[in-house]
């Protein structure tokens, strides 16, 4: 199934099952603007808890991914602007600033502005911006917000706490319920359950096939294939996806075919990618380095499974609480330290992202704790994921040459 | 007296409590339940950010950080903090409080750090909420109970619902004398007493503040005026205005200041060191140390006395933390045109993203009513003061 490019002379391999994500993307993008148009879109954050709009026949889009699209595109900043312009600071949250620009003026975003929400799905156990952001898109389209509210926990969720997120959820559906005037069926939330871990399920295969020497996947081919998971998770076309990407990637673990040519150093990536800059990790990759294991992607790994609507929706409470960015800097310190350990790295990058407090605020104090408990060393880079004024591309490369030449 | 003079001032009090023996533990997010460590036997003092502390975060903070906590960090990293029993951090009020939290337990093992964690949700149309909070107040106070071997005492607890409640009521008449007259009594003042008893809830702070609301309470009673400041005072409880009129000879210009958790003192010491200008076109605050302290119910001293205080802590006028963008704007838009406010001061700390998320919408809130607006970025340190001061200058200007 892997073959060779004809670019045979960079430093990484491209996935077949890449060119199938476009064809996702435009389908779900037709999908989104269908939904629009019938009044049934709903935005949705990235740790939402999806299941539920979608098993109601809801439409649903990210935000994010459309600021990672925007990102990617490197108009971050002319988007950006249109949302400062409005008053919007630029020390404010670039998904967030990139989505109020693009709502304000689509027609100068046309790949990155989605179809006008009939309604706003926040679930703040990613951060507590996404209410912010929700509420000013609100302002301008019109659209109600829905805030599921997940509480931090530490170490584990206590009862109050799972008894009042399950009340938010059974709230989300009657609000659901009645701003469309449908119900939550049980066959249906039980087929999208299933769907989205199974999705969920295939997805952490490819994840934990990285632990493999060579790894089959770079952090660039991650970011890039996570999509579906984070956008259409409960989907049948999702889960077609991830079989034959799961099946390209385990092929390339039976042969020995690594995401890099070369791969000589292994590193842990914390936090979002600079969307702007992907080319930083194949540019590393020509140095050998490649990246088995983040942070990031690995926040998609919840299982929904249930035998009725209720023990779904006490999956949901749990999955959708324990995101471990909800869950304090112990948590977030244990999971880099367990993934430098089961997939076998010899250092790590912490990317400190200027738009997101929750993930990178702490990240001083996590770099040490971790250099101590693993041994390993690691070095932070500062900039930003959409927002590329605010990377500084010399001074991240002098850093990571520092950490580099610890490692070879 | 400068804002490092008034800090010095309100601080003695806090210091003497230390050194008579007493235990104090601190707290950064305003909306806490007073009466709950009044009850285990505590002062709680509000800890705040204070000017000229710019440096010291940098081993564990980014400069993206918001300049509240960064500052806040820099204080006890700089050991100048008083020595304090425990502290108490919010969670889920904002990112970078939730993450300052989890740094400090890092950095100062040896610091007894509490956490009581927030509900977003204030429009559930349930008791979901309240039911939450009440389970987070009653864990806090056996965490307490069970760190410092002090049990929560009904006695202490009834006290302490007095003491706050005639410090809120005083303080609400104040606010209220000097929305219908705002030269009756001095803003600083009024900041002054809210500092100093945030700083040290005692009986010597509320009778100050009680000794003023009379004193107030008695000119208005001269000039036929206390009739329409208790029409205030409930009409802002309330959010109902329909009864109130204020007096046709109201002076200008009439300014309120929004914002967060910015301090009323530091604006009142800014405005007061300016030339030729009296802080009487300040007609009330909308700050968290400040307005939003002084206009929360108190709890009852009922039998469940962790359900009375959530309910108190809930009733707190809404944070830009909390869920309900719509409600915060409808309800400042009844402020402002029944209180016939002119103009706004819209204070916002550097890397806040609640100051700095809600600005645009209370700039385009105020602008429907025709109240003119100003955005005042600051940090706690006022290190662009001169820029503030001019910009408060030429706004006042604009309005007379």
């Amino acid at each position: 199934m892997t073959q060779e490019r004809p670019s045979e002379e960079k430093p990484y391999r491209r996935l077949e099952t890449q060119s199938v994500l476009q064809q996702i993307a435009f389908r779900h993008g037709l999908e989104a603007m269908e939904a629009s148009e019938n009044g049934n879109l709903a935005w949705v954050t990235s740790g939402f808890p999806v299941e539920i709009p979608i098993a109601m026949n809801l439409g649903v889009v990210y935000p994010e991914q459309a600021g990672a699209i925007i990102g990617a595109q490197k108009i971050g900043p002319e988007v950006s602007n249109i949302a400062e312009d409005l008053g919007y600071s630029q020390e404010l949250c670039s998904y967030a600033r990139v989505s109020i620009g693009s709502t304000e003026k689509p027609e100068e975003v046309p790949m990155g502005s989605l179809p006008t929400p009939q309604i706003l799905l926040a679930c703040n156990n990613i951060c507590g911006t996404v209410l912010k952001w929700y509420d000013a898109i609100s302002e301008m389209t019109g659209a109600p917000v829905f805030l599921l509210d997940t509480p931090p926990i530490e170490k584990q969720q206590l009862p109050h706490n799972q008894e009042y997120v399950r009340r938010g959820v059974e709230r989300l559906i009657e609000f659901i319920g009645s701003n469309f005037n449908r119900k939550l069926e049980e066959d249906r939330i039980r087929e999208v359950a299933e769907l989205s871990s199974k999705a969920t399920r295939l997805w952490i295969r490819a994840l934990e096939a990285c632990k493999t020497k060579p790894s089959p996947l770079n952090c660039a081919d991650r970011f890039l294939t996570m999509a579906p998971v984070v956008s259409s998770r409960g989907t049948e076309h999702c889960v077609e996806f991830y079989e034959s990407f799961v099946s390209e990637v385990e092929e390339r673990v039976k042969n020995g075919i690594g995401a890099i040519r070369d791969e000589k150093i292994r590193l842990l990536w914390d936090n979002i990618p600079p969307w702007h800059t992907l080319r930083f990790f194949n540019i590393l990759a020509s140095r050998g380095v490649v990246f088995p294991a983040d942070t990031y992607t690995h926040a998609w790994t919840g299982n929904m499974v249930g035998v009725d609507t209720s023990s779904i929706l006490d999956q949901v409470v749990g999955t959708y609480s324990k995101v471990y960015l909800n869950m304090g800097l112990d948590a977030k310190v244990d999971k880099m330290c367990q993934l430098i350990k089961d997939y076998d790295l010899d250092g790590f990058v912490m990317f400190s992202v200027r738009s997101c407090k929750r993930y990178s605020l702490g990240q001083l104090v996590s770099k040490e704790i971790v250099t101590e408990r693993t041994g390993v060393p690691g070095v932070i880079i500062e900039g930003d994921m959409v927002d590329s004024r605010v990377y500084n591309a010399a001074q991240i490369e002098t850093r990571v040459d520092a950490l580099l030449e610890m490692l070879m | 007296m400068n804002y490092e003079g008034v800090i010095e001032q309100s601080s003695v009090g806090l210091k003497e409590l230390v050194e008579s023996g007493e235990e104090i533990i601190g707290y950064i997010y305003p909306h806490i339940p007073l009466e709950l460590f009044m009850a285990h036997g505590f002062t709680p003092s509000l800890i705040r950010a204070l000017p000229g502390k710019a440096s010291g975060f940098e081993e564990s903070l980014q400069t993206f950080a918001c300049s509240y906590i960064r500052n806040l960090y820099s204080q006890r990293a700089n050991g100048q903090f008083l020595t304090l029993a425990g502290l108490l951090f919010p969670g889920n009020t904002c990112d970078a409080l939730q993450n300052l939290g989890d740094v400090w337990k890092v950095r100062f093992p040896d610091d007894r750090v509490f956490r009581l964690t927030y509900p977003v949700t204030r429009y559930s149309q349930d008791d979901s909420t309240t039911k939450f909070l009440t389970e987070e107040l009653r864990i806090l106070s056996e965490t307490i109970s069970n760190t410092f071997n002090r049990p929560f005492l009904s006695e202490s607890y009834d006290r302490a619902v007095e003491l706050v409640q005639d410090f809120r009521n005083s303080a609400q008449f104040l606010y209220s004398a000097r929305v219908v007259n705002p030269k009756i009594i001095p803003y600083t003042e009024v900041a002054r007493f809210v500092r100093t008893f945030l700083t040290a809830p005692t009986i010597s702070s509320v009778s100050a503040v009680k000794d003023a609301a009379s004193t107030v309470r008695g000119t208005a009673d001269e000039l036929g005026l206390v009739d329409t400041i208790e029409t205030v005072q409930q009409a802002i409880k309330s959010g109902n205005y329909s009864g109130v009129k204020l007096p046709d000879d109201l002076g200008t210009p009439r300014i309120a200041i929004a914002g967060g958790m910015v301090e009323p003192q530091a604006i009142a010491t800014l405005v007061n060191d300016m030339p030729d200008i009296s802080d009487s076109f300040i007609v009330l605050d909308l700050l968290s140390f400040g307005f939003k302290t002084v206009f929360t119910e108190s709890p009852s001293k009922s039998e469940n006395p962790f359900l009375a205080m959530a309910q108190s802590v809930l009733s707190a006028p809404g944070e830009p933390t909390h869920e309900g963008l719509s409600y915060r704007m409808n309800a400042m838009k009844e402020l402002l045109s029944n209180l016939s406010i002119q103009g706004l001061i819209v204070c916002e700390q550097s890397f806040c993203d609640p100051d700095q998320f809600e600005s645009p919408s209370i700039e385009r809130a105020a602008s429907k009513l025709g109240v003119k607006t100003v955005r005042m970025p600051l940090d706690p340190e006022l290190s662009d003061r001169g820029r503030i001061e001019t910009r408060i200058q030429t706004f006042v200007e604009t309005l007379e």
